[in-house]
């Protein structure tokens, strides 16, 4: 009898866990999951069809309704664009150049980040308000900012600042300046080397970027919910005509508009998750959030 | 197409990369930059090359003062080392990038590009991957593209920027070998860098080796070699042997043989470094008679020659000793005395 051989252990990897806990984990995460995001967004459509398809369709047909809905879509039209062409500057600075100020600059950019959307919202109604700063010499040239759609605007574009830059700055960075400077070598112009060279590098991770900065436009409250003074029909987003229709008991009606916002992020995480899996190397360090 | 640099400093934050270098460039030779990392050489070629600007000094091509001019202007082909082809062009497309960012009206048309890039593509044997992405070549394929595509805007001068530092060792020696026929073949003024001495004295016509931002020697790969100008040079290229020494009236002693230094022959005495190439030495198996003495400590016979190593009895320095393959060898633990046939003499670093 070999004094040396033992009964061999369980056969598990040595490395991971044993069964049991790697089970528990996954239940545990499933379980949250479920019970914090499934279920919440399930229920959305549940609620909205409670009362059939027909009551569903008439909500949304609302004469309000559709003014949410359009300006919600205005309010993005305007705000993802010019996040896009800021974010792309930004980027391209940062990523390319050296110049004194840079990382004041990259901590600047995640301010929006940092602030609770309410404060940023009341930035606003103090700076542009009739009592603010600018208030007085707004009046005098007629601009009215807060409690109308200009101020929506602005305040989404200040929300949504960070998105696209913050998607390109750690890809160019990655990316260097080399091609750059090889294009620059072979007779290339500022303009020839940035839209021949860096631009479409970048397509991906800017595609990316707007997903997110579009989403979220879409989707602001608590921003929006300050400045705009909820004027029916005029200056509700569709986050905030939601909350009225909630708050007057028309529970069919808040979901039924709730559940465009829902499908809204659903197709976000599906165009995302597609990019993330045809492009990861393209995206911002290959990482995926 | 002759270059001359003049007194060029450079400096980045508190590092002097350059601290003040003259060169002149030959047209249509195959000059090599030399030098360990940190001597300057990458930042010599990318001021020639217009990507860096000097803080101080002067350069002319064909005497003319491009100090000033950025590297669009210029007119130079320039190969990175890590290839730096764009990603999301085809092969051809890199290629024919800079016929088209060229102003319209010196743009050759559509048709004349495409033929072109085919014919650079030839050149470069890689006629048959036109179509393909960067990112499905092998490395040497890259470099042949980037070469290509550095080609394409016929420029005055190719610079090379450790051309084949990130290849492993077969291809590097094939593309080496096959650059130096395509630059005989065009007659094309080519500078490049490298930290390879091997590559440098195989392929150059002039090699300037640098140290710590200056040239220390530029001359034919021979000449550097055989009669280097200084000790860093001695050291840097091949195989040496220092032994330290006494100069006095001008040169030193090793063993009965006296050799001259690099020193006037009236300077007071001092202590010296002797270099000695491991091919130069002999070995005299009498102990007693004329030459150094030493201990033979190890012999390695295997290989294109026969490595003995001895350890000088008066100081106890390891000398390396390289004698023709199938020589006679002494033993282990024999003393022996050695002569040698050629030596240079510099003063010890600090004297």
């Amino acid at each position: 009898m070999n004094p040396a051989a033992k009964k061999p252990r369980s056969r598990h990897d040595p490395t991971t866990e044993p069964g049991w806990v790697r089970w528990l984990l996954i239940l545990v995460t499933v379980g949250y999951l479920l019970a914090m995001l499934v279920l919440p967004t399930l229920s959305v459509f549940i609620e909205a069809l409670a009362k059939g398809v027909d009551a569903y369709l008439k909500a949304i047909d609302d004469e309000d309704a559709l003014s949410a809905i359009r300006l919600t879509l205005f309010v993005a039209a305007i705000a993802v664009p010019l996040n896009v062409v800021f974010g792309v500057c930004a980027a391209w600075a940062i990523a390319k150049f050296e110049f004194r100020g840079k990382s004041l600059l990259i901590t600047l950019i995640d301010l929006p980040f940092s602030v609770s959307p309410v404060i940023s919202g009341l930035i606003y109604v103090l700076l542009y308000s009739i009592h603010g700063w600018f208030g007085p010499t707004l009046d005098a040239l007629g601009i009215k900012v807060v409690f109308s759609v200009t101020g929506i605007v602005l305040v989404t574009i200040f929300v949504t600042f960070p998105f696209v830059a913050r998607e390109l700055i750690p890809l160019m960075q990655e990316q260097g300046t080399d091609e750059e400077q090889a294009a620059i070598s072979l007779g290339a112009n500022g303009l020839q080397t940035f839209f021949r060279v860096t631009f479409p590098n970048v397509t991906w991770g800017l595609l990316y970027g707007v997903l997110l900065c579009n989403a979220r436009a879409m989707g602001e409250f608590g921003a929006v919910s300050v400045v705009s003074g909820h004027i029916r029909g005029l200056t509700n987003t569709m986050p905030l005509h939601i909350e009225i229709l909630y708050n007057e008991y028309d529970f069919v009606g808040a979901f039924a508009v709730a559940s465009l916002l829902a499908m809204l992020a659903l197709v976000t995480l599906a165009l995302k998750s597609l990019l993330e899996w045809r492009y990861a190397d393209r995206l911002a360090g290959g990482a995926r959030h | 197409m002759s270059i001359t640099v003049t007194s060029l400093v450079k400096h980045f934050d508190n590092f002097a990369a350059l601290k003040g270098v003259d060169l002149s460039v030959r047209p249509g030779e195959f000059l090599a930059l030399l030098g360990p990392s940190g001597s300057g050489k990458t930042t010599l070629l990318r001021i020639l090359a217009g990507l860096e600007f000097p803080d101080a000094g002067q350069l002319t091509i064909d005497d003319v003062d491009v100090s000033e001019q950025g590297a669009r202007d210029r007119q130079m082909g320039f190969v990175f080392q890590h290839y730096a082809l764009f990603k999301h062009m085809t092969v051809a497309q890199n290629v024919a990038f800079g016929l088209r960012v060229k102003p319209r009206r010196e743009r050759p048309s559509g048709v004349e590009i495409k033929e072109r890039v085919d014919r650079l593509l030839q050149l470069v044997q890689l006629e048959q991957l036109g179509d393909r992405y960067p990112a499905q070549l092998s490395g040497g394929q890259r470099q042949r593209v980037a070469l290509a595509r550095a080609l394409a805007i016929e420029p005055r001068v190719l610079l090379l920027d450790e051309p084949f530092g990130a290849l492993d060792a077969k291809v590097r020696k094939d593309l080496r070998r096959w650059l130096r026929g395509l630059h005989d073949e065009m007659g094309i003024t080519s500078i490049f860098v490298s930290h390879d001495q091997e590559e440098a004295l195989e392929l150059a016509d002039r090699v300037a080796v640098m140290s710590e931002g200056r040239i220390a020697q530029i001359g034919t790969p021979t000449e550097i070699y055989r009669s280097p100008a200084n000790a860093f040079v001695c050291e840097f290229l091949g195989n040496t042997n220092r032994l330290a020494c006494r100069i006095e009236k001008g040169g030193a002693k090793l063993g009965e043989q006296f050799f001259v230094a690099a020193v006037p022959s009236d300077a007071p005495a001092l202590p010296g470094v002797a270099y000695v190439r491991p091919e130069d030495c002999d070995i005299h198996p009498e102990p007693n008679g004329p030459g150094l003495k030493a201990r033979v400590l190890k012999i390695h016979a295997a290989g294109p020659a026969v490595r003995v190593e001895l350890r000088r009895l008066e100081s106890d320095e390891i000398i390396e000793v390289h004698l023709p393959p199938g020589s006679d060898a002494p033993e282990i633990g024999r003393d022996v005395a050695l002569t040698f046939r050629r030596v240079r003499i510099f003063p010890a670093a600090g004297a």
